[in-house]
């Protein structure tokens, strides 16, 4: 029984030798986003607005989250710079995170959030059974998953990009993946684009971007396809990694609502429009995306612009 | 409904590479539980102890750890394998410590009269074990080692994390394009159900014929 012990604890020192380098990776991906948001997160949301009592209508969604005085928020707790949780605080920060609280503030009076953490597979499962109210997890709006549920927005617009290790050569553009190894973020809309724009791509995927991250620097791919402020984010940290070329694509983000609910949907529509003319929005995109992307902040897109919002 | 027919292709390729991936790793898994149960019923110490460590520690870590570290562990130490084969090597590694432990409760189960016999009739330990005990341990553990078997095939699906593109990889990228999870994940369940519905149909008759009299 000794000898058991004795490698149970001989594993077990490995095993927490080797979470604690992956913590050192989260931590310093936390890094970008939760220092400034530390100090001026909560001035920001200070500035966010609260609707009108009379915006809250009697049987509505806003007034029963207001009654329960939560919003509950599906959203993500490991993607830096957009809605991760800080493992020093274990507050949740990023740019998705605290528009989730900006909202909430507006629906209650108080930024009180509870985020439950969706995978991209059970979205539309979570707001279809009312699990979660709305969703704040960079859900592109497809006119597929607008089938599905109703998007408000779009909030902001992203795009894919490239990133492959320092050095390579001959990759600029979406169509020199072709033949070569490509690696994407499972359920990612990385993957349906690299099929459209590269058919002859071998796509792998694995589950998170430190996963991606890590198996671009062990070759099992030349490139990797992902949202470029998470690219940039990665290669800030990381001076293996290089992002090439431009983004490629345009991914609006919508905030996902119950399908039909277009009384939320025009409340939660009102509310992006005040807080984007109030300077709110481009606070909260300073705070967090802004802490890595030069410049001011973009324009946001125009609300209903896409196809299924 | 239609989300899922209109992918019938990706569902089957998936299919196809979790029926592989389940075929490989236990094929893997018994030649991995024959092996450490006869160090582990065997006279020689350290090879028992050897295969006690083996079982325990197996059995004690989470089969997605072990993926995980195999897959991006093992590279950083110059050890690098295509991701299905590294996913199929692990699981068979890591079941075989479950099959060792069905076998050697069958081996248990064996009255330790036989053992001597079969000593008494000059055969070695190999002989022994090959011609008298193991046989009949396996007689009388058809039924876990079916249950192993399914346990198994669902556990293939973990690969999906580490980049293999089965069943469960591929209803993922179905339901990314079309957004219905609830149909898109019953009809895999359905498959994976369908599997272990067989497995158990197949040692269920095995068993019936095997079954050792007592």
């Amino acid at each position: 029984m000794v000898s058991i012990k004795r490698v149970a604890a001989v594993a077990a020192v490995a095993m927490a030798g080797l979470t604690a380098c992956a913590g050192t990776d989260s931590a310093s991906s936390a890094v970008p986003g939760a220092a400034p948001s530390e100090g001026g997160g909560s001035g920001v949301l200070a500035d966010a607005p609260v609707a009108a009592a009379a915006d809250i209508l009697p049987g509505s969604t806003m007034e029963k989250i207001k009654q329960r005085g939560e919003l509950i928020v599906g959203g993500s707790l490991d993607a830096p710079l957009l809605s991760q949780q800080n493992p020093a605080t274990g507050e949740v920060e990023g740019f998705d995170a605290d528009l989730g609280k900006a909202l909430a503030k507006y629906i209650i009076g108080q930024p009180k959030v509870k985020i439950v953490n969706s995978a991209s597979e059970t979205r539309e499962a979570l707001l279809s059974n009312g699990t979660v109210d709305v969703v704040f997890q960079t859900y592109t709006i497809t006119p597929e998953r607008a089938e599905q549920v109703s998007f408000a927005g779009p909030y902001y617009s992203s795009g894919l990009s490239i990133a492959v290790k320092k050095g390579t050569t001959g990759i600029s553009s979406p169509q020199d993946l072709n033949g070569k190894t490509v690696i994407a973020g499972a359920n990612t809309p990385a993957i349906p684009a690299i099929k459209k724009l590269a058919p002859q791509a071998k796509i792998i995927t694995f589950g998170g971007d430190p996963e991606c991250v890590q198996a671009l620097k062990q070759d099992r791919g030349v490139a990797y396809v992902q949202d470029e402020t998470l690219l940039v984010a990665d290669a800030k940290k990381d001076p293996e990694l290089q992002v090439v070329g431009k983004p490629f694509t345009q991914d609006p983000y919508g905030i996902g609502l119950k399908h039909g609910d277009d009384q939320f949907k025009s409340f939660v529509n009102d509310w992006l429009k005040k807080i984007q003319a109030n300077g709110v929005w481009q606070g909260i995109w300073k705070n967090s995306l802004g802490t890595v992307v030069q410049g001011e902040a973009p324009t946001p897109p125009e609300i209903g612009s896409v196809p299924g919002s | 409904m239609s989300a899922l027919l209109d992918h019938l292709p990706e569902f089957w390729q998936g299919l196809v590479v979790t029926l592989q991936m389940t075929a490989a790793s236990f094929a893997g898994a018994a030649v991995v539980g024959l092996v450490i149960v006869a160090m582990r019923v065997g006279p020689v110490p350290v090879l028992r102890t050897v295969a006690t460590v083996y079982v325990e520690t197996l059995q004690n870590l989470p089969l997605l750890v072990l993926l995980v570290l195999a897959v991006f562990g093992l590279p950083e130490i110059g050890l690098k394998a295509g991701l299905t084969t590294t996913a199929v090597v692990v699981i068979a590694l890591y079941e075989g410590a479950y099959i060792a432990e069905a076998l050697r409760s069958g081996v248990n189960a064996i009255s330790s009269g036989q053992g001597e016999a079969a000593r008494a009739l000059g055969l070695t330990f190999g002989q022994s074990l090959r011609h008298v005990v193991l046989p009949q341990a396996l007689r009388t553990v058809v039924q876990p080692i079916g249950n192993i078997f399914i346990a198994l095939t669902m556990n293939t699906s973990l690969a999906a994390a580490v980049g293999v593109v089965e069943l469960t990889a591929a209803a993922n990228r179905v339901n990314l394009l079309e957004a219905q999870p609830i149909p898109i994940f019953v009809g895999a369940g359905l498959a994976y159900a369908a599997v272990a519905a067989c497995a158990g149909f197949v040692t269920g008759r095995l068993e019936r014929r095997l079954a050792v009299a007592r």
